[in-house]
């Protein structure tokens, strides 16, 4: 449920991981982030940057909550891949370029925490309507800071309303937007082209300098351990069996 | 030879000008050292007779900064990281000078030029002038202009801004957060910087004393390690074969 497309470029290629189970809307599985995580991984050793995007309509619905409904190991199991690939995207040395179109929700929006640049478009749906079902989208927060600010993030964290892709860019969720959703992952593209033309040595340097400034990575424990101490409790387990009654 | 940097004092005001302009006001030792020394001038005057409130930064001629001097850069193996450290001081006298800074940006900010207009309280520029980072283009890591970036535009944005590289108009820099204000034309800037800096001079001084010191308190501006550590980092990545190599192509260009 995840595949990998190269384009071949001067010095080294383009990897385009893509969410590919669009019959879904590319709702992330323990399974599919585990494989992201090794197709990221892999991308990172031969590519000069990387898109992450997904297939169909959309780039990610969030997490497959039909496998939460009886039993939270999937819940957890979900939370703990979605905070390493988080982390992952990060720590790589070449830049990670997030292609949110369609719908970027809850978990799908979490992974745009992970990425050095966001290309969306002005349609696109984005936000993290969570709290309503008892989980905490704290595995988010120390990656949202940097990008929107504190004193937003209260409000897309514990509000939960979405915004749309001209609202992300105004409050930094996005950084640049497509003219259509159909356009964003060659935009994304487009703008991985350029970045794996510059010398890698001063994109790696500053990639992890930038890591160095906000700090996030220091947080990233506290924060899963946060969204982890709520699952298996009883307001997460009534409410996530009350969305499926 | 004229003075590579020169200071005017019209009280409440004063004007620190980069005086190099054949050399679009690029940053060389000699430069930096002028530089220190005016501002160290100006912050001995402040200090002794407290008349001096706002204070314009600017650069003459067709350019504010073109950033560092390649050629001094490629000079000698201890060239890069004297005149990023230099650089990293600088900036902070900048940030910690007790008066309100408003770059005033006549012209190309470029790279290290750029990071001065970023460390100024205020920015402001025309529509036309250029301004940016594009460092990594140049297999450089823009580490001493980094931490001053991520305080004006915020870590996501500013990591977005130097891994692009390139170079932006002032009015695109205006949408980003760089720069405070945008005037339509170069002709338009020093009328509007002439009217911000008396609006700002209007304010008590203790109290824009005060406020200014808390901010830099409370956002990191202080943290004179990490300012030395942003130099030797930018000078380690300066000092390799890819770095070189590209440094000295655009150096013939």
């Amino acid at each position: 449920m995840i595949r990998t497309e190269w384009r071949t470029h001067s010095p080294r290629p383009v990897a385009i991981v893509l969410l590919d189970r669009p019959d879904k809307k590319n709702a992330l599985t323990p399974a599919m982030l585990d494989d992201v995580c090794a197709a990221l991984a892999q991308a990172g050793r031969r590519a000069g940057a990387i898109v992450l995007g997904g297939s169909g309509t959309a780039f990610c619905s969030g997490f497959d909550l039909s496998l939460c409904k009886d039993d939270s190991r999937a819940l957890a199991a979900m939370l703990t891949g979605l905070s390493r690939a988080i982390r992952l995207m990060r720590e790589l040395s070449v830049p990670v370029v997030v292609a949110a179109h369609g719908a970027a929700i809850a978990g799908g929006c979490a992974l745009l925490g992970g990425a050095d640049v966001v290309v969306a478009h002005s349609a696109c749906k984005l936000g993290y309507p969570v709290v309503r079902l008892g989980i905490s989208p704290a595995i988010t927060a120390p990656f949202l800071i940097g990008a929107i600010g504190a004193g937003r993030i209260r409000e897309r964290l514990l509000g939960g309303q979405l915004v749309s892709g001209d609202e992300a860019l105004a409050c930094g969720l996005a950084h640049q937007l497509a003219a259509s959703a159909e356009q964003v992952i060659d935009d994304a593209a487009a703008l991985a082209e350029i970045l794996t033309a510059k010398p890698a040595c001063g994109i790696a340097a500053t990639k992890a300098w930038m890591n160095e400034l906000d700090g996030a990575d220091r947080h990233a424990n506290e924060a899963l351990a946060t969204s982890l101490s709520l699952v298996g409790s009883l307001e997460e387990r009534e409410r996530m069996q009350a969305l499926w009654a | 030879m004229s003075e590579l940097a020169t200071i005017t004092f019209t009280p409440p005001l004063a004007a620190l000008l980069l005086n190099r302009p054949e050399a679009r006001n690029a940053l060389s030792i000699d430069l930096l050292r002028a530089m220190h020394a005016r501002i160290d001038e100006l912050t001995a005057r402040i200090a002794a007779a407290s008349d001096i409130h706002v204070v314009v930064l600017t650069g003459a001629g067709k350019s504010f900064c073109a950033g560092m001097d390649l050629k001094q850069v490629l000079a000698h193996p201890t060239a890069p990281l004297e005149l990023l450290a230099s650089l990293a001081e600088f900036c902070l006298k900048v940030r910690t000078l007790p008066a309100i800074t408003i770059a005033a940006i006549n012209g190309a900010a470029i790279g290290g030029g750029c990071g001065l207009c970023t460390v100024c309280d205020f920015a402001i520029t025309h529509a036309d002038s250029k301004m940016g980072f594009p460092e990594v283009d140049l297999g450089v890591c823009p580490a001493v202009v980094a931490p001053w970036l991520v305080r004006k535009i915020g870590a996501g944005a500013a990591r977005a801004m130097l891994l692009r590289g390139g170079i932006m108009s002032g009015e695109q820099a205006h949408r980003l957060g760089l720069v405070t204000e945008c005037v339509r034309t170069r002709e338009a800037l020093d009328a509007a910087v002439k009217t911000l800096a008396d609006k700002l001079a209007a304010g008590g001084p203790n109290a824009l004393r005060a406020t200014k010191a808390l901010l830099n308190q409370l956002d990191g501006s202080l943290d004179h390690a990490q300012a030395m550590r942003a130099a030797e980092l930018s000078a380690a990545v300066l000092a390799t074969a890819e770095a070189q190599a590209m440094l000295r192509a655009k150096l013939q260009e």
